[in-house]
């Protein structure tokens, strides 16, 4: 042999050895099914500390019994939805998907996922039904049909800083009125050196304030959009006063502050508001502040939480709501192992107990009333009364979900990017979601007219 | 004849050998570019969602877009926010490449130092690089506001605001700031040292013997730049402004990054192939984004081919060819 014929033989075995090296690795790295059990692929978005408590569901699903198994994939980040549309617009999807974005009335709209009356009888469907929260229920329907299966709410309530509120002889605010009062009083307006804000509506919650306005975004039976109602504008007129009190450019300033802060901090436990609009997954971070704090031997900082401030007669317990829901999509290998394991985490047909596990475990709110009453999740709401709020807010019927509408991301941006002109830049409420309605409405009427 | 036959078996015979080792870019190019491109001008006349055949509806997706350009909506944003980042960004990309270029081909202790610092930027990752910029040009934690502010300024708002520096209106209105655009400009100028080393190049090929005959004739250093130097440079300012037009329409990463993906405040930050993507993949409107792409393949040529026509004008050609 030559050097040159030494050579390139050396080369191809470097090559053979690199290939086979790497089939092993991606042949090592697949969970081993056991024997006579049917895989059920699970895509789902949950990341951080939540990741661990969804394998550990999948853990006890799979040990509960002996037909299935079900085999997580996290992908959080941005591209879930677009990474599960491809897998079926390829024909290679999922037997399951978590997720949270409103995308069920698009993907239901264009026949992507497979209605759960397919998956079970009709009876068993309408005890589901009557089994969830009423927002759960409408989170998983398109056209009067279940189409996917909340297993969990996401509620917003305003949370406050107690000191702070008393140090002003202020209590926590239950009507709009006392809101603006307690906001103004704590950040007068006409300092531009302001450190610290009573109160500053984000843009995004238009969708909760337009609702305890007394607001609809959509009115379904005609299938108008209706972000433009008299309501929805008040309360961007009223969201856009702080911006006219404090100056727009300064509450956009300080607003992007927020999302500046390292691992995306809560802004109240930073001192940087008084009171402030959140979800229930902050209830761990003030407990963990306390927890903290009463270690240390120092005075435990005070922070509660109320339902969102009403108008007088106005609507109480209101707000938008959104929720975590599966859906199992057309070319599914596996919808009966998926079913099975949706009413395994959801907690229906018996799987109470289990549900309320998860729920405590991950500091979720449930998507039953069942679920609530269960021994362990009262026993969780005794250690965190915090929390009560947010499930009780969870059973009220004012607690709206976006429209369910194909284009309804479309909708929701329409709707969020009218509020940030109110707010950061001065355009009249009125004229943002008058342009925004026309805008949606015209592009719903484009998805209906579409072929299916 | 028989020469002919023979010649002809010859190629065919070479062109068989050839074929196995020309397929896989054949194949790539014909897959992933040359299909594509066909599919998406088809498709621009379909409404189309990627799950449902395509169906044709004519020009309706064209007859959109003038719509939205003429009421300076979403499509009539991306155009504008595209055409202003790209007449921004690039003149500002060559006056700086040309300068820094000069600058580092003097003789000045540490060049190679300089050089490759300058260079730098242009190696980082565009995603690493804009989240860097993002907590940079942060309002109220970043950096750059914060050397501002102790400079007795008020800093401004950068991705946060839709201020408009470039545009002359703002000037008269009172509206004049920095705003998210213009980040985004400065951070394209980060990454000016691939230009600058072109020029750099170009400037090693600058013959010695003209600046000495410049030199005999009296010109300064001023003259000899803008009569010699400059003149030389035009060939490669011609090539890095085609290119860099070209990208800075096609900007997509760093504004994905800095626009949390679709385009805030306001649509201030929309370009058109940011609209491309989320009309594709996030409304799944296939067709309709099919038809933003060809708007913007359009652009991009009716651009290109201006600057060529004006080229003859510029454009310095040595051996007195004209392109």
């Amino acid at each position: 042999m030559t050097k040159r014929e030494w050579k390139q033989l050396v080369a191809v075995v470097a090559l053979v050895a690199v290939i086979a090296l790497a089939l092993r690795e991606s042949a090592s790295s697949r969970v081993e099914i056991p024997a006579g059990r049917s895989e059920v692929v699970f895509w789902h978005f949950w990341g951080g500390k939540d990741r661990p408590v969804v394998e550990e569901i999948c853990r006890r699903f799979n040990a509960s019994q002996q037909e299935f198994f079900v085999r997580p994939i996290a992908m959080p980040g941005n591209n879930l939805d677009l990474k599960f549309f491809l897998s079926v617009a390829g024909g290679d999807p999922p037997d399951l998907l978590n997720q949270d974005d409103p995308i069920v009335a698009d993907w239901a709209h264009r026949g992507a996922l497979v209605p759960l009356d397919e998956l079970t009888s009709l009876t068993e469907i309408d005890e589901l039904s009557k089994w969830l929260f009423p927002a759960a229920r409408e989170i998983g329907s398109y056209n009067g049909r279940m189409v996917a299966l909340c297993n969990g709410l996401d509620i917003r309530a305003l949370y406050y800083n107690g000191d702070l509120l008393a140090e002003h002889n202020l209590s926590p605010p239950k009507t709009i009125a006392e809101l603006d009062h307690a906001a103004r009083t704590i950040a007068p307006p006409g300092d531009a050196s302001l450190t610290r804000y009573g109160y500053l509506p984000d843009p995004r919650r238009l969708w909760s304030w337009g609702i305890v306005f007394g607001g609809e975004f959509y009115h379904p039976s005609s299938g108008h959009v209706t972000a433009d109602s008299p309501q929805v504008i008040a309360a961007l007129d009223w969201m856009a006063s702080y911006s006219r009190d404090y100056g727009a450019d300064q509450v956009a300033r300080y607003r992007k502050g927020d999302q500046a802060l390292p691992g995306a901090a809560f802004p109240l436990l930073e001192g940087r508001y008084a009171m402030l609009m959140d979800g229930q997954w902050r209830v761990s971070e003030i407990a963990a502040v306390q927890e903290a704090a009463r270690k240390r031997g120092e005075a435990v900082p005070n922070y509660g939480v109320v339902p969102l401030p009403a108008l007088p007669d106005g609507r109480k317990n209101a707000g938008w709501v959104n929720g975590n829901f599966f859906v199992v999509p057309r070319g599914a290998k596996n919808p009966r192992g998926a079913w099975a394991f949706m009413k395994f985490w959801s907690g229906f047909d018996g799987h109470e107990d289990e549900a309320a596990r998860a729920c405590t475990a991950g500091g979720w709110i449930p998507a039953s009333q069942h679920v609530v009453e269960q021994p362990r999740f009262q026993e969780y709401l005794n250690r965190h009364p915090m929390f009560r709020t947010f499930v009780e807010l969870a059973a009220s019927p004012n607690q709206r979900p976006t429209p369910a509408v194909p284009g309804a991301q479309f909708f929701q941006d329409e709707v969020t990017r009218a509020a940030e002109d109110a707010i950061y830049r001065s355009l009249p409420a009125e004229q943002a979601l008058t342009e925004a309605t026309r805008r949606i409405q015209t592009r719903l009427e484009a998805e209906r007219d579409a072929p299916q | 004849m028989e020469h002919s036959t023979r010649h002809r078996r010859r190629q065919l015979r070479q062109l068989t050998a050839a074929l196995p080792f020309l397929a896989p870019w054949l194949i790539g190019f014909a897959t992933l570019i040359a299909y594509p491109f066909i599919a998406s001008l088809f498709w621009s006349f379909t409404s189309y969602d990627m799950l449902s055949p395509p169906e044709f509806v004519g020009v309706e997706n064209y007859r959109r877009l003038a719509e939205e350009f003429v009421r300076g909506e979403r499509f009539g944003l991306a155009v504008w926010n595209t055409v202003y980042f790209a007449l921004v960004s690039v003149p500002l990309s060559i006056v700086l490449g040309v300068a820094l270029a000069v600058m580092l081909s003097w003789n000045i202790r540490g060049r190679a130092v300089y050089r490759t610092l300058f260079f730098l930027p242009s190696v980082v990752p565009a995603v690493a690089s804009s989240v860097l910029w993002l907590w940079l040009l942060d309002p109220q934690a970043g950096l750059v506001n914060y050397l501002l502010t102790g400079a007795g300024l008020s800093g401004p708002g950068w991705f946060n605001s839709t201020a408009e520096a470039a545009w002359p209106l703002a000037w008269f209105r009172g509206t004049w700031g920095f705003g998210s655009k213009d980040a985004l400009v400065l951070m394209s100028l980060w990454g000016v040292g691939n230009f600058m080393i072109i020029y750099l190049a170009a400037l090693g090929d600058v013959p010695v013997q003209l600046y000495e005959a410049a030199e005999l004739d009296g010109a300064g250093p001023l003259r000899r730049f803008w009569h010699v130097t400059l003149p030389l440079l035009t060939p490669v300012i011609f090539f890095n402004l085609v290119m860099g037009l070209i990208h800075a329409v096609q900007a997509f990463t760093q504004v994905y990054i800095v626009s949390e993906g679709q385009g805030a405040p306001a649509g201030s930050t929309l370009m058109l192939s940011l609209y491309v993507f989320l009309a594709a993949f996030k409304y799944l409107e296939m067709g309709y984004a099919s038809a933003i792409a060809w708007s913007m393949f359009v652009l991009i040529v009716l651009a290109t081919w201006g600057l060529f026509r004006s080229s003859r004008y510029w454009v310095f050609d040595p051996s007195g060819a004209r392109l």
